[in-house]
C-alpha cells in the first residue's frame, strides 16, 4: 500500500502521540535528556549528540528514498521542510547559542524533564516565553521572516542528481565521522 | 562518564531514524518539538489576555483554528514526555533534581536555563522549527533547510562554547 495515508483527525493525533512516545523513549535511552552530554560535543567531551543525530538522519533518509523507489511512498505527498535561507541560517546560529547556554533543545528539554530535571522545566518555560516574544515582535520581523523563500528544495533537486548520489555520500561521511569519533574517544580514554 | 547506563547512541539514533521513516510513510510528515511550545504560549496568553493574544498576527495561525491544542505538534510533545518518563522510570534513571554545570550556582543555572530557553524559542520561530522539526526531519529529507539549520547550529555552538566553557566544561 502506498503511503502516506488519509486519516481522520483523531487517528492522526493518536499517531502523533505514539510517534512522540518512541521519539521520547529513544532520546531518553540515548542519554539526550542530560545537559552535560548535550553540551559535551561543543567541549569535545561527549559525542552522543552527533552520533544520535547523524545515525537518525542516515537511517531515515535511506528509508525515505528506498520506500519512494519501491513505490511504497509517494514523495510528492510528504511535506518537505521549506527553505527560507537567511531566516533559517540566522535562526540556526542563534539556536546554537541558546543550546549551549541552556544545555537543551526543545525535544531534549522534555526528555530531561522526563528524567526528573527541573532545570529542563525552566528551559521549557523559557522556550514558551521566547515564542511569545517572537509573536510580539513579529510585525517588525515579518519582512526578514518571509525573505529568501526558496520553496522546498532538496539537495538532490538543487544539484540535479539522483537522490542516491547524495544519500550515499552522506552515509559515507557519517560513517567516517563515527570511526573518527570512536578513535578519538579511545585515544583520550587511554591517555 | 557512566558507561552502560544508556543505550548505545547508534541504537538510539537508529530508533529515532526508524520512527521518522514510519512517520513519513504513515502520515507524510515528520518530527516537531518547538511548535508545541509556541501553541502553549499562545493558548496561555489567550487564557489571561485574550484581546492581546488575538491582536498578535503570528498567533492567528493557531487562534483561527477551531481547537489549536488538538494538533500534531501538541500531541507529539505529550508523547515525548510520556516516552522519556517511561524510559527513565523503567531503568531507574529517574531522579528529581536541578541539574547544572559543576561550577554553576543555582542562581546562574536558573538564569542560563531560562535565557537559553528564550533564545531557543525565539530562534525556532524564526527558523520555522528546531533540531527535531528542521534539523532531523529536514536533514533526513535532504532538504536544504535541514542542512542549513544543522550546520549553522553546530558552527555557532562551537564558536560560542568558548564563552560558556567555565560553566559547562
Amino acid at each position: 500500500m502506498m503511503g502516506p495515508f488519509e486519516m481522520s483527525t483523531a487517528l492522526t493525533l493518536g499517531f502523533a502521540l505514539l510517534f512522540g512516545f518512541f521519539f521520547g523513549l529513544f532520546l531518553e535511552r540515548g542519554g539526550l535528556g542530560d545537559p552535560h552530554k548535550l553540551t559535551g560535543v561543543f567541549y569535545l567531551k561527549d559525542f552522543t549528540v552527533p552520533k544520535v543525530m547523524f545515525t537518525a538522519i542516515v537511517v531515515a533518509s535511506t528509508g525515505l528514498y528506498l520506500l519512494s523507489d519501491l513505490h511504497l511512498l509517494d514523495l510528492e505527498k510528504v511535506w518537505i521542510i521549506p527553505t527560507f535561507f537567511w531566516p533559517q541560517l540566522v535562526g540556526g546560529a542563534l539556536f546554537g547559542i541558546g543550546f549551549i547556554v541552556s544545555g537543551y533543545c526543545p525535544g531534549t528539554a522534555v526528555a530531561g524533564l522526563g528524567e526528573g530535571r527541573l532545570d529542563a522545566l525552566v528551559t521549557m518555560i523559557g522556550i514558551s516565553a521566547g515564542s511569545l516574544l517572537f509573536a510580539i515582535l513579529y510585525p517588525s520581523l515579518e519582512g526578514f521572516y518571509l525573505s529568501s523563500d526558496m520553496g522546498a528544495p532538496t539537495l538532490p533537486k538543487l544539484l540535479g542528481v539522483n537522490h542516491w548520489l547524495v544519500v550515499i555520500p552522506v552515509i559515507a561521511i557519517a560513517l567516517g565521522l563515527f570511526v573518527f569519533l570512536e578513535r578519538f574517544e579511545k585515544r583520550r580514554r587511554s591517555a | 562518564m557512566k558507561q552502560g547506563k544508556f543505550w548505545s547512541p547508534y541504537v538510539a539514533g537508529a530508533g529515532i531514524g526508524l520512527v521518522l521513516v514510519t512517520m513519513f510513510y504513515v502520515a507524510g510528515r515528520g518530527l516537531g518539538a518547538s511548535g508545541a511550545f509556541s501553541v502553549a504560549s499562545c493558548m496561555t496568553l489567550n487564557a489571561v489576555a485574550s484581546g492581546f493574544a488575538n491582536s498578535l498576527k503570528y498567533f492567528s495561525q493557531y487562534l483561527d483554528t477551531p481547537s489549536p491544542l488538538m494538533s500534531w505538534n501538541v500531541f507529539m510533545i505529550v508523547g515525548v514526555l510520556i516516552g522519556a518518563l517511561t524510559g527513565a522510570l523503567s531503568t531507574g534513571n529517574f531522579k528529581m533534581m536541578f541539574d547544572k554545570g559543576a561550577s554553576m550556582t543555582t542562581r546562574t543555572r536558573l538564569i542560563m536555563a531560562f535565557s537559553g530557553g528564550v533564545l531557543i524559542g525565539w530562534a525556532s520561530r524564526l527558523a520555522r522549527g528546531c533540531t527535531s522539526g528542521v534539523g532531523l526531519t529536514g536533514g533526513a529529507q535532504l532538504a536544504l533547510s535541514g542542512w542549513v539549520f544543522v550546520m549553522a547550529m553546530f558552527i555557532s555552538g562551537f564558536i560560542f562554547a568558548a564563552i560558556f566553557r567555565r560553566y559547562w566544561s
